[in-house]
């Protein structure tokens, strides 16, 4: 039987930290029959929410990594991804989104529209997922849900209306008028199980009428048919409402703002019947693939069960059974002992059990179809590999990995942590792109780097925890670069006569500063003085010196080698002699093009009550950080401003002895900047001595 | 020099010294005109003109946000580079950054205690030392007398360049003040040294007049006008 498409749901429930994304999920699960008791993020109970598998998120009280799982509403398959709250993480977060069809975005009725919700919004944007707003902790005292819409509109620029209206507000939150149906919606019963239907309280009668008319308004842009009832004085149909505000949401110019109290278990199932009625089935949304055997050319994926199969990894975890592989299926079918192809490897692989997740627990399912999120065992690949049938080789495009911005040396403790520590880095590497290693040659330490010091800290504590792989940390370092600020020229000639045959090759022209990238070879040879063979020689041997700049032997980035001139000899001059005259050639130039350090500037937005506004921009200040701008919210003030990372080590402390721990910030990386004078010497005389020290 | 390039076509620049060649300190500034017509505009380019003579200026906008404020510097920043080189515009983007705080208040939080605690939050900690404030979005037509006199007597104590933005209303019918400034700030308008009006005439093509209606500080005869862009809003290039 062809399963109905229309009726999937693959959403992601993304939002700032401690919106309640997780006590959420949990609810959504309770009341899809998923689990039969619900538990608190940080329970009294001690069991703690059941989409915080790990024992760390438990502790922390934050989600780290994704948790997928499956439920089923009003006769609807929903999958559902459980995201990251805080930036340092937010690969996970993106990586959901590319999976995604849509994705409901809760903010705090009180805390509002807070940075990481908008970073978030901006990773919806970019993967276009259609979305709706759940103002959840409507209970919490200094709750105003028009104020979050408003913030929605102003700070995220959607088009956000009100489907639902909150009978009481704070502690006084007693339900949700439903603005379509105009019925007031209550949620009684132990856990709020029991959803009665009741008409609108004579108090709320004007303001309900108020908001539906704006919400028809908004509506009416998307359905002629709508808008057509609404000029001659015509009363709406449910239906003829509801389509309206799905074809919006779906063409991403309106977002419906939902209602509730998730803790309190009021709002949580009119939510999932939004879920379904507004947000975009796999048939809606086009899919792209790169066909690997047709130049890349992009092709749009169909929903079809009976096209050659194409699914991605989008996330993999180790758990009690082997590796567990996260993947979504955007056409074809996958059957168990299918044999698929990972694009990327080649390499041909044999499904064995495949399972739909609930959280850690899982159910053995037989067949995946297009729009699944399932997971497989016991499979080798990498986050992000493409998966397809035998006769077609597709890649999804491939994800916006950042990179990473700071390292730490790590060493074992003994020997079995030795032998741990490696597998650890191996499976968190192939898990998360923006987490790195690599062993520093010159020193035999084990570096890993990551988006950020609590991303760092995390994996560190997993493989202590997870792996039994005790390391001891080193100071982090930041990812100093060099680059070049003006233009230079060279002209090197690099001759070799030692007996036997020589070497010959002369490389002139100039580098300069580029803009965006890491490095550009730009080849202006005419007349053959460089003869053709020998030009990748000089891309090579300028890219070889990009691996240690002379300045402090960092990295090089951002030049632009230019070669317009040269000479070669007939018997000497070979791949070698043009790599070495281009290294003699690049040093010549960068001396001369005003080499300097770069470092990598973060976007830091604290937000804390206003009375320590002065406070938290002191410290941003002495930081060296240049404050952007301050909005003030009610109580609250926001401080942007963009600070050195070099800088922002240990802040959290300094920020919560300052504010009284009510203060709280996000971090992402901005830019890279030149470093200043004064601390460019000290890094370099660092450096310097590190070297030393090495030798 | 692009900067001194710069600086040398805004015309705004007349502002900051008198007919005798004194730097003007103090004044109370005021930017006139009906929703639309670019008041916002006009205040970047007097803010631009401080900034990229090294000198620290607070953009204060009223119920709009800081990423919006921000673009508009980053827009006319852009087209005001654009002829010079392209490398140029990174590099002026960051000097004007250096020497620009954005402050963004709602309309129910603005007030003088409030913004001369915010000031010196930055000035005692020696964080930003502006010479200039520009008020974007400020409420005239809700603001009694005393509110304006209180914002004067900030810019007095701390010797500031106070630029503010007002909306005249649409009708035409306004009151007028002796000099020919309309409502709602035709009863304060002693309280301001200089006051340029916005205004667009629209006979088949749309021109914008910039016209000094009053200026005590002497740096430009009130009578004197600048035509804007209508496109790109800017002054930019023309001369009083």
């Amino acid at each position: 039987m062809k399963r109905d498409l229309l009726k999937v749901r693959n959403i992601g429930i993304s939002a700032h930290i401690d919106s309640g994304k997780t006590t959420l999920t949990e609810r959504i699960l309770f009341y899809t029959d998923k689990i039969h008791a619900i538990h608190e993020v940080r329970g009294k109970d001690g069991v703690g929410a059941t989409m915080d598998s790990m024992e760390l998120e438990k502790e922390r009280g934050i989600t780290i990594q994704s948790a997928a799982t499956y439920s089923n509403w009003d006769d609807h398959d929903i999958n559902i991804i459980d995201t990251p709250g805080h930036v340092d993480f937010t690969i996970e977060v993106e990586r959901a989104l590319r999976v995604l069809d849509g994705a409901v975005l809760i903010l705090c009725s009180v805390g509002g529209v807070q940075s990481q919700s908008i970073t978030v919004n901006r990773q919806m944007t970019r993967y276009k997922v259609p979305r709706i707003v759940f103002v959840n902790k409507c209970d919490r005292t200094g709750a105003n849900p028009y104020r979050v819409a408003g913030q929605v509109r102003d700070k995220l620029k959607l088009n956000a209306i009100f489907l639902q209206i909150p009978i009481g507000l704070e502690g006084d939150l007693e339900g949700v008028v439903d603005l379509v149906k105009m019925k007031a919606i209550y949620f009684e019963g132990e856990n709020g199980e029991i959803v009665r239907e009741d008409e609108i309280p004579a108090h709320l009668i004007d303001e309900a009428t108020e908001k539906r008319e704006e919400m028809l308004d908004a509506a009416s842009m998307f359905s002629d048919e709508l808008m057509e009832t609404i000029l001659e004085e015509g009363e709406p149909s449910e239906e003829m409402i509801m389509k309206a505000v799905r074809t919006g949401t779906l063409a991403l110019e309106l977002v419906p703002v939902f209602i509730g109290s998730a803790y309190k278990n009021k709002g949580v199932q009119a939510l999932l019947d939004a879920v379904v009625a507004y947000l975009p089935a796999p048939e809606n949304i086009e899919n792209t693939a790169l066909d690997l055997e047709n130049n890349e050319e992009e092709l749009v994926l169909g929903n079809d069960p009976e096209a050659p199969m194409v699914s991605l990894a989008f996330k993999l975890e180790d758990g009690r059974y082997g590796q567990l592989t996260y993947i979504r299926t955007y056409q074809g079918t996958m059957t168990k002992g299918d044999t698929i192809i990972n694009s990327r490897t080649g390499k041909k692989v044999k499904v064995g059990r495949l399972v739909r997740m609930h959280s850690n627990e899982m159910e053995e399912i037989d067949v995946a179809g297009p729009g699944d999120i399932v997971a497989l065992f016991g499979v080798d690949c990498a986050s992000g590999d493409t998966f397809t049938s035998n006769d077609i080789s597709y890649s999804m495009s491939s994800m916006h990995v950042p990179n990473p911005v700071i390292s730490l040396s790590i060493v074992p403790v003994d020997n079995k942590a030795q032998g741990n520590m490696s597998k650890a880095l191996n499976r968190f590497t192939k898990e998360d792109p923006t987490f790195q290693t690599f062993v520093d040659h010159e020193t035999n330490e084990t570096i890993v780097s990551g988006m950020g010091e609590l991303h760092l800290e995390v994996y560190i504590e997993r493989m202590k925890r997870e792996y039994d792989a005790e390391v001891k940390v080193g100071a982090p370092q930041v990812a100093y670069r060099e680059t070049i600020t003006k233009q230079a020229e060279f002209n090197f000639t690099h001759k070799k006569q030692t007996g036997g045959s020589g070497q010959f090759g002369r490389v002139g022209g100039y580098m300069e500063p580029l803009e965006e990238g890491e490095y550009e070879f730009v080849d202006k040879i005419v007349g053959g003085v460089i003869p053709r063979e020998f030009i990748g020689s000089c891309d090579k041997g300028f890219k070889a010196s990009l691996v240690k700049g002379s300045l402090a032997g960092f990295p090089v980035t951002g030049v632009r080698c230019l070669i317009n001139d040269g000479a070669a000899h007939s018997v000497d001059s070979s791949d070698v002699a043009f790599q070495m005259a281009s290294k003699g050639a690049f040093k010549e130039g960068y001396k001369k093009a005003g080499p300097v350090l770069i470092e990598p500037i973060m976007k830091v937005a604290v937000e804390s009550p206003s009375e320590f506004q002065g406070a938290v921009m002191g410290s941003l200040n002495q930081r060296r950080g240049m404050i952007i701008g301050t909005f003030e919210e009610a109580d609250y003030t926001v401080v942007e401003s963009e600070v050195p990372l070099a800088e922002m080590f240990g802040y959290s402390t300094i920020l919560r002895s300052l504010t009284q721990g009510k203060a709280e910030f996000t971090m992402e990386f901005a830019a890279y900047r030149h470093v200043p004078k004064s601390v460019a010497e000290e890094v370099m005389a660092e450096a310097k001595k590190k070297r030393e020290e090495k030798k | 020099m692009v900067t001194n390039d710069l600086i040398g076509k805004n015309p705004l620049g007349a502002f900051k010294v008198d007919s005798k060649g004194n730097e003007v300190a103090q004044r109370m500034g005021l930017v006139m005109a009906r929703a639309g017509v670019g008041k916002t505009a006009i205040l970047v380019q007097i803010a631009l003109d401080n900034m990229l003579r090294g000198q620290q200026v607070l953009h204060v906008s009223i119920d709009q946000n800081i990423e919006k404020t921000k673009t508009w510097y980053d827009d006319i920043l852009r087209d005001i580079s654009s002829a010079s080189e392209p490398e140029s515009y990174a590099s002026l983007q960051y000097e004007v950054m250096r020497n620009r705080m954005i402050m963004t208040f709602n309309e129910s939080t603005f007030s003088r205690p409030k913004l001369e605690e915010r000031l010196n939050d930055l000035i005692y900690q020696d964080i930003f030392r502006p010479s200039c404030i520009v008020i974007d979005g400020f409420d005239f037509a809700n603001a009694d007398r005393q509110t304006i006199e209180d914002m004067q007597e900030l810019q007095k104590e701390a010797n500031l360049n106070i630029w503010f933005s007002a909306v005249s209303p649409r009708s035409g019918q306004e009151e007028m003040s002796k000099e020919g400034i309309p409502a709602p700030c035709n009863e304060i308008a002693d309280l301001f040294d200089t006051v340029i009006l916005l205004q667009a005439e629209s006979n088949g093509q749309s021109k914008i007049f910039l016209n000094i209606v009053k200026d005590e500080t002497g740096c430009v005869e009130p009578g004197k006008s600048l035509r804007l862009d209508p496109t790109s809003l800017l002054v930019w290039g023309s001369t009083f």
